[in-house]
């Protein structure tokens, strides 16, 4: 390596250090922001408030409702006055009301005729599925339990398995994707700001007069902040690891390799975005502007199986999404070769086409 | 030295300041460009009712019995079936990404059937992708019932029914949930990034000093700085809106007007915190990290927009109080959806009027020490 590009990227990396907030905001932020998010986040419903309107001597009923507000999914609705359901619903007061048949469940039972009602707050589309899904497995059990009324077992039984994560811990699911967008907040960013807030300040003109290529300009601006990229990995992983316990099947060696391509694929876009843009002001946005389709399409908050197809194929231009799936697969799978290989190619093809797009945008903007 | 407030330099101020924006198309394309793809993107492709799994499935019996199965399996419309000569091979299939779940069909299925033994079939779910194991676990109980039915007459009458009416998004639509809390989140971004870029800019120039030393009051520059950016919110939420109720027809039940309240609210509160995380920072790329992490994140994450407050450890439930974007999330989903009136959405107006007072008073009080200093 030459010694201004050496040069260079030393200056890089005291300029962008220099400021101890910005240390605090690459080291100290992430492993906050995945602890925080790592707890907080996660796709599982609970404490959803129940209420339920039925007869003091209708027992079935009553052991329906107590036996939900002793699992870990409801909780008891605030008990008032209120006796619509619809409007308890309709104040907040409660998430789902459960309402007995006319002459109580018990009763309802025994004539086999028996419509349970539940109304179920559906503004949160996932928590009313989840409460449906919830309630009809507890009433399952109590009658069952309660009335002795053992149907006979269907003949086709399913043994269902979890693989990778038996016990359905959200946390072991949520912290590799909250880790890798912490990443490509950090690093993408920063390389943009930084190769803008040059052009803004007018500094570009004065670097290009100096007796540097292009390349060394290109390579100065970008490399420094790979390695900032790379230096936050071992803290977000250890917090992954250490504090969320989640297993790291795979062999750290491969994970490190998927990381650092998809840093560089990081730094790239960054730089590519950069080129159309004059100020940092454009430059945040629309950093912004890509952060968000990338999020949403990495697959952490929606399923991308969901996808209409017209509009899946975006999610293939994302880094994130092949970045998210490589640490799942690396960290609870154990990466297959196959898949690590693709993914990771895919990560470095896109690498390289920003660059060598930036190289002749800026080829162009120079001259 | 105490001059009085004065509207025309104010007004001077804010026109300066929409000429900048007006000048940079580039900008004003992003800011108003962004909310409107994000929400048509978001309203074609965000579907959280998990369809098109891909199940990997090994037929070791081979008999009419184990096709009809998978048939009920792939004429449910939640599963794309994709044979695996051998368990081993379905299951390598959900290690390399290719299937979500697995079904084994045993070898003497269709004879365990008719001698009417029970029929264990093994299912192995990618716990990895925890987004599709709660739904297929669903799927699956409604399929051992139908596959039951049909493959061995089994249907024994229910003692009960549950009849689930779901309120306020009866189909279970999607986009209803989504759309509104994606107002909030457009505003979010907006409205402190632009104020945390364009004040810090400021700032970073030097032209604030400048423009203290001017006649101009701080007040005065904090309002014409703010007022614009705080139109260019108004209008990106307004199409959000616009968009939202044409185009896919999602039902506004509230009143329009405490709906604006809330945005009006919001709006300020974010504005203030743009304002107070320049002031502190000074530098652009500073502010850009601040508002993302203050902003951004919490906005997204914290603030209830798909992941329900009430599912969090209790910490965070009182944690999450002090975001903005927590309270103005359930004013807009309430007011779009339940059709909530102003009492009922006491709580989150008052929540936000002291997040709002609080950060003004902040802000314009370390903007005037910054000044003295």
């Amino acid at each position: 390596m030459n010694r201004t590009l050496l040069g260079f990227i030393r200056k890089e990396l005291i300029q962008s250090l220099r400021d101890p907030r910005m240390k605090f905001l690459l080291f100290v932020v992430p492993c906050v922001q995945m602890t925080l998010f790592g707890v907080a986040v996660s796709n599982e419903v609970k404490n959803i408030r129940l209420a339920a309107i039925y007869d003091s001597k209708d027992y079935v009923m009553r052991d329906i409702y107590q036996r939900a507000i002793a699992g870990k999914w409801f909780l008891p609705a605030d008990p008032s006055t209120e006796q619509d359901p619809f409007k308890l619903i309709q104040s907040g007061k409660a998430d789902a009301v459960l309402i007995a048949p006319p002459g109580g469940l018990t009763r309802g039972i025994g004539r086999g005729n028996a419509p349970i009602q539940l109304l179920a707050d559906a503004t949160n589309v996932l928590q009313g599925q989840a409460v449906e899904n919830y309630l009809k497995i507890i009433i399952a059990q109590v009658v069952k339990d309660d009335l002795k009324i053992s149907s006979p077992p269907p003949p086709i039984q399913f043994d269902l398995r979890v693989l990778y994560n038996p016990s359905l811990e959200t946390a072991i699911f949520m912290v590799p994707g909250v880790m890798c967008t912490l990443m490509v907040m950090t690093t993408m960013m920063l390389a943009m700001v930084a190769i803008v807030r040059e052009k803004e300040m007018g500094t570009f003109e004065t670097l290009i007069s100096a007796p540097v290529s292009r390349a060394e300009v290109i390579y100065g601006k970008t490399i420094p902040y790979v390695i900032l990229g790379m230096s936050n990995l071992p803290l977000v992983l250890s917090v992954a690891i250490f504090i969320f316990h989640v297993p790291m099947r795979g062999s750290l060696l491969v994970l490190c390799l998927a990381a650092f391509v998809f840093i560089c694929t990081c730094v790239a876009m960054g730089t590519l975005i950069s080129t159309f843009c004059k100020n940092q002001q454009q430059a945040s946005l629309a950093s912004f502007l890509f952060m968000f389709p990338a999020m949403m399409f990495s697959g952490l908050m929606f399923p991308l199986e969901n996808m209409p197809p017209a509009i899946k194929w975006i999610a293939y231009l994302d880094p994130l999404a092949h970045y998210m799936g490589l640490l799942r697969n690396i960290m609870l799978k154990g990466g297959g070769f196959n898949y690590v290989v693709l993914h990771v190619s895919v990560l470095a093809v896109m690498a390289l086409v920003c660059i060598l797009v930036s190289f002749r945008r800026f080829h162009t903007t120079l001259q | 030295m105490t001059e009085r407030f004065n509207w025309k330099r104010t007004r001077a101020m804010a026109k300066k300041e929409a000429f900048h924006i007006l000048r940079d198309p580039y900008t004003l394309a992003l800011a108003l460009g962004m909310p409107i793809f994000m929400v048509v993107i978001y309203g074609l492709a965000i579907d959280f009712n998990v369809k098109n799994i891909a199940l990997a499935v090994t037929d070791s019996d081979q008999t009419q019995s184990s096709r009809r199965l998978i048939d009920t399996f792939g004429s449910s419309k939640y599963f794309l079936i994709k044979s695996a000569r051998s368990p081993l091979e379905a299951q390598n299939d959900v290690a390399s990404e290719q299937a979500r779940a697995t079904l084994i069909i045993p070898p003497e299925f269709e004879k365990d059937l008719h001698s009417g033994r029970t029929a264990q079939i093994q299912m192995l779910l990618d716990g990895a992708d925890s987004s599709t194991v709660g739904p297929v676990a669903g799927y699956v109980g409604g399929i051992q019932a139908i596959a039951s039915k049909r493959l061995a007459n089994f249907d024994p009458p229910s003692p009960y029914q549950i009849r689930t009416r779901f309120l306020f998004n009866p189909e279970l639509n999607s986009r209803w949930f989504v759309v509104p809390g994606l107002t909030v989140v457009v505003m979010a971004i907006l409205s402190i990034l632009l104020t945390a870029l364009t004040v810090a800019r400021e700032w970073e120039n030097g032209s604030m000093e400048l423009l203290l030393s001017t006649p101009v009051q701080p007040l005065e520059i904090i309002i014409g700085k703010l007022t614009p950016y705080g139109l260019l919110c108004i209008i990106a939420v307004t199409s959000v809106f616009i968009i939202a109720r044409t185009v896919f027809g999602v039902p506004f039940e509230g009143n329009i007007f405490v709906f604006g309240a809330g945005c009006l609210l919001f709006l300020v509160t974010y504005l203030a915190q743009g304002l107070l995380i320049s002031v502190v920072t000074r530098n652009q790329q500073v502010a850009m990290q601040f508002s993302m992490l203050t902003g951004f994140l919490p906005s997204q994450l914290l603030s209830g927009f798909i992941f329900p407050i009430a599912s969090m450890p209790i910490f965070f439930r009182y944690f999450t109080m002090i975001f903005p974007a927590r309270w103005f999330m359930k004013i807009a989903r309430d007011t779009f959806l339940k059709g909530s009136d102003l009492p009922s959405l006491l709580a989150p107006f008052l929540a936000l009027s002291l997040i709002c007072i609080w950060m003004i008073r902040q802000s314009t009080r370390k903007f005037k020490r910054d000044l003295e200093r």
